[in-house]
């Protein structure tokens, strides 16, 4: 009988799944190297071209924090035959927008453009692929801008960022991992122009990159623009990457922060994952959203409605840089959490414990990862709608993997994670000695 | 030499390879493809508004009361955003943690904003749940509980967040300006101080909601992935049965007419820059200046090639994302300029602030610039289509400021008749900081005389 419940159920939620997203992919690579995904569609009279190349703060020069992002700035100070703004002025000019950011292992430019401006797009970025042209001036320029940039998000803010910037510099050991990523004020300010054109010369190669055109656009007409923007861009030799591993972690680290901004104590925590190519991988993915996924998750119920210690509760992998997908190499899961005066980071360690130890010797319940799968598919969905949301994970698996097509798979991996597995990657990971937690409270005042 | 020949017969052939020094030629504008939108009125007066967008297969609605958070802030402050935040927190027929189960199950989400205007409900799930979301959203708009507990808790989260924001110089100098420019107008209210918030009662929410919440005083935007019929009968299911109420007037009040420039700097000691917000009174956003004001904005410092990120960010090197904002809403608005800068250079990112809006108030801008900003407004608008959530929020700004019908279809039209004289109009009429308000966040002691020489300074204790 409770067999027979058990197919009934499992046939109804094949047909509740609805209808399959398949995402278009072109994809193959220019003698030059260099990695190009064409993927069509036509929801919205849109395109977006991405370029991702593949060095991003994590390998940046030792001495130098925050000069991948510093780099970033400079591709849009000029090139050969676009001056410093123009690229700007060109892409809105032509009703698009455009932006470019720099992560844990990649640095992108994109712009969204109407689909008939396709051309214009691509010639932009072929030009400053090829033809970088920085001055000292305009170097000076933007690393003064680049200093507003850290301060404006960290250092006139409370909480400075915290539980991305502290967390990782404090749960890591290797520098690749553990290093100030915003970059430090004395090191933007040393940055030398023959850096930034050396580190153009070395990364910014086409057989380092991943070239994406997602939108209102045929493949076939794509292909030929390609080959005409950036088929003779010169192949160059890129360095073999450091060794980015991190050492296992034995202990459990505990940290006390004073903030001279703040006026609400905050915590943060951060957990080692395991490999992204892992079998423990998926099952982790579901256990965040179990965890913390939403105002349903057992973390938010216990902290912010049961216990009322939290004021809010949010966390997830690569949070606030990225998704589950668009790095490569070591990673955090973290969670971070504002909570009330009159309560200590401590109570809510202890709390966490609690219901990660629940978990560890229960299990999960088969509604809450059968929810789980729904709630991450639905989010999925989030990230594929718009062309960048799109482009950015096929640029992304394109990179690390060669095989964009990863796109199409994701859910069918996500959709076989049993409950054994579930509970078993919460008693492998989710230990104190692999735990990093930062506890930040406000600086007292003195009586005036 | 057989090489260069075969290169340039290449060259006949195919488009030149190689580096090509112009931009490709620009093709002419192409209508953009609106999705059909449909407008339904039930008998109790909801306005049902459908608009279908593939673009993945999830559904989002918002649903929007006009009860903004200045209703009755006067009688009682932070009333409208604890009803509001406590409408999620369960029904009369579902605890909070049952509702936040079933959306899980439904790949859902439910929040809810408060704006000057208006109380939205934004609700998403995928496709295939949309009858359960439907099922939802009329629970939660028509039978909230506001039980004690509930009420409890959001009161004192709330209080914590207040404080929490008020150490961010973002949201100070933003609360800071709408009480400089809207004075004894509701806009001027931001939110409660946390002690106010402690009176609000559970039978005040309910009462509160039992007058405002209710369909002659809502309307419904559905966009997303689904048959318009299908979905208007899930729509009646849920709210057909709803009763209209009779309304209470909207509390009339006119923003002060400043007559001089005043300066607010709102003390934060270790700031290590000066969060600066220069603003004006500006207008509703049903007036007929609303075209103009937007391309001056533009211009100004609405997109990245904008005047005031090339003077004080690309010239100057003394910010790094200086923008303007036009905030329009239905009894008033303003514009503002804003820059967050290193402490010393306060002075002269205020003096560059300056001479830009006035440039632009006493010169004209040019053609190119022009041009320029009317093809950015209507790329920028197109790309809403993009996502479900943008045109949702999209449309309902049309019944929110009750705009007219064909807004997104005339947009095009209305943008093109503009010229170089009307934005320097705009620019004079409501880029007047002569008449306007200075905001400005940070150390005072270490800034104040870069301030100074601008005006009259008032310090505001933070």
């Amino acid at each position: 009988m409770r067999l027979r419940m058990f197919l009934l159920c499992a046939a109804i939620s094949a047909v509740a799944i609805g209808k399959p997203v398949t995402v278009p992919v072109v994809y193959y690579r220019l003698p030059n190297g260099l990695k190009v995904v064409i993927s069509e569609s036509h929801a919205a009279p849109t395109v977006t071209v991405a370029l991702y190349y593949g060095v991003g703060f994590r390998v940046e020069p030792k001495g130098r924090t925050g000069f991948a992002h510093l780099f970033e700035h400079m591709m849009f100070q000029g090139s050969a035959n676009v001056k410093k703004m123009e690229h700007a002025k060109i892409v809105e000019s032509n009703g698009g927008n455009l932006n470019g950011s720099t992560r844990l292992d990649f640095t992108n430019y994109y712009e969204t453009l109407p689909s008939d401006r396709v051309e214009t797009a691509l010639w932009l970025e072929s030009d400053r692929m090829r033809s970088l042209d920085v001055s000292e001036e305009n170097l000076k320029n933007q690393k003064n801008v680049v200093s507003e940039e850290v301060r404006v998000n960290v250092l006139n803010q409370p909480y400075a960022l915290f539980e991305w910037l502290d967390i990782w510099q404090s749960a890591n050991q290797n520098w690749f991992n553990a290093h100030n990523f915003y970059g430090d004020l004395r090191d933007i300010e040393a940055a030398k122009l023959d850096e930034v054109r050396q580190f153009f010369k070395t990364y910014y190669a086409p057989n380092n990159a991943a070239l994406v055109i997602a939108g209102d656009v045929s493949p076939d007409a794509v292909r030929a623009l390609v080959e005409k923007y950036f088929g003779d861009i010169p192949l160059q030799s890129v360095p073999e990457r450091p060794d980015v591993s991190e050492p296992r972690q034995t202990k459990e680290i505990r940290l006390k922060q004073t903030d001279k901004l703040a006026t609400v104590p905050a915590l943060a925590l951060g957990y080692h994952l395991p490999d992204q190519n892992s079998a423990d991988y998926a099952p982790m993915v579901l256990l965040d959203l179990i965890l913390q996924g939403d105002e349903s998750s057992r973390l938010y119920q216990r902290l912010v409605k049961e216990k009322a210690i939290s004021v809010d509760w949010s966390g997830g992998i690569n949070f606030e840089l990225g998704n589950e997908f668009d790095y490569d190499g070591p990673m955090l899961l973290v969670s971070r959490t504002t909570y009330k005066p009159g309560h200590s980071g401590d109570e809510i360690v202890k709390e966490v414990d609690a219901i990660v130890l629940q978990v560890q010797q229960q299990g999960v319940t088969k509604k809450e990862l059968t929810d789980a799968k729904v709630r991450f598919r639905s989010n999925f969905y989030d990230q594929l709608e718009s062309t960048m949301g799109k482009a950015h994970l096929l640029a992304t698996f394109a990179l690390f993997h060669d095989d964009p097509a990863q796109i199409n798979k994701v859910l069918d991996a996500i959709d076989a994670v049993t409950l054994d597995q579930v509970q078993s990657v919460a008693r492998k990971y989710l230990v104190p000695e692999n735990r990093t937690a930062i506890d930040r409270v406000p600086e007292k005042k003195e009586a005036k | 030499m057989r090489r260069f020949a075969l290169a340039l017969l290449l060259a006949l052939c195919v488009p030149a390879f190689g580096e090509q020094k112009t931009p490709p030629p620009p093709t002419p504008p192409r209508p953009i493809p609106w999705p059909a939108i449909t407008e339904k009125k039930l008998d109790n007066g909801l306005t049902v508004v459908m608009a279908p967008l593939a673009s993945v297969p999830k559904i989002t609605t918002e649903l929007t009361f006009l009860a903004g958070r200045g209703t009755e802030y006067r009688t009682h402050p932070g009333l409208a955003q604890l009803a509001g935040r406590v409408l999620t927190e369960g029904t009369n027929g579902r605890t909070s943690r049952q509702l936040k189960e079933e959306l899980r199950s439904i790949g859902g989400s439910m929040s809810v904003s408060v704006d000057d205007d208006a109380t939205t409900i934004t609700a998403s799930a995928l496709s295939e749940f949309s009858p359960q979301l439907f099922d939802l959203l009329g629970d939660v708009a028509r039978h909230p509980a506001y039980a004690k507990s509930e009420v409890a808790l959001a009161r004192s989260n709330f209080a914590s967040e207040i404080e929490e924001e008020r150490s961010t110089p973002d949201f100070v100098a933003e609360e800071q300006l709408d009480k400089a420019i809207f004075g004894r107008h509701p806009y001027a209210f931001v939110v409660p101080e946390p002690t106010e918030i402690e009176k609000v009662t559970p039978e005040q929410l309910k009462a509160f909601a039992g007058a405002r919440y209710v369909p002659n005083n809502a309307h419904l935007i559905i966009v997303g992935d689904f048959d318009p019929a299908a979905i208007y009968d899930q729509a009646q299911k849920a709210f057909g049965s709803w009763q209209r109420q009779p309304l209470a007037a909207e509390a009339t009040a006119v923003p002060p007419r400043r007559d001089k420039r005043q300066i607010y700097f709102v003390d934060r000691p270790s700031s290590v820059q000066s969060t600066i917000a220069i603003g004006a009174l500006a207008m509703p956003r049903q007036s007929p200046d609303y075209m103009s004001l937007r391309t001056a904005h533009m211009i100004y410092g609405g997109a990245f090639y904008s005047r005031l990120t090339l003077n004080i960010r690309e010239a100057k090197g003394y910010t790094y994302s200086p923008y303007s904002q036009v905030n329009l809403r239905r009894r008033s608005g303003s514009f503002s300029a804003n820059a967050a800068v290193r402490n010393e250079v306060t002075g002269p990112t205020i003096l560059e602030m300056l001479y830009e809006l006035d440039r632009m108030r006493v010169a004209p801008v040019t053609k190119e610039e022009l041009d320029a900003a009317k093809t950015y407004s209507i790329g920028g608008l197109s790309l809403e289509l993009e996502s479900q959530a943008g045109m949702a929020s999209r449309i309902n700004s049309i019944y929110t400021y009750d705009l007219a019908r064909d807004f997104l279809q005339m947009f095009q039209t209305r943008l093109d008749a503009l010229t170089p004289d009307d934005i320097q109009k705009a620019a004079a009429k409501y880029f007047d900081t002569y008449r306007g308000a200075i905001v400005v966040v940070g150390d005072y002691g270490q800034v104040k005389d870069q301030i100074a020489p601008f005006g009259d300074v008032v310090v505001v204790k933070h």
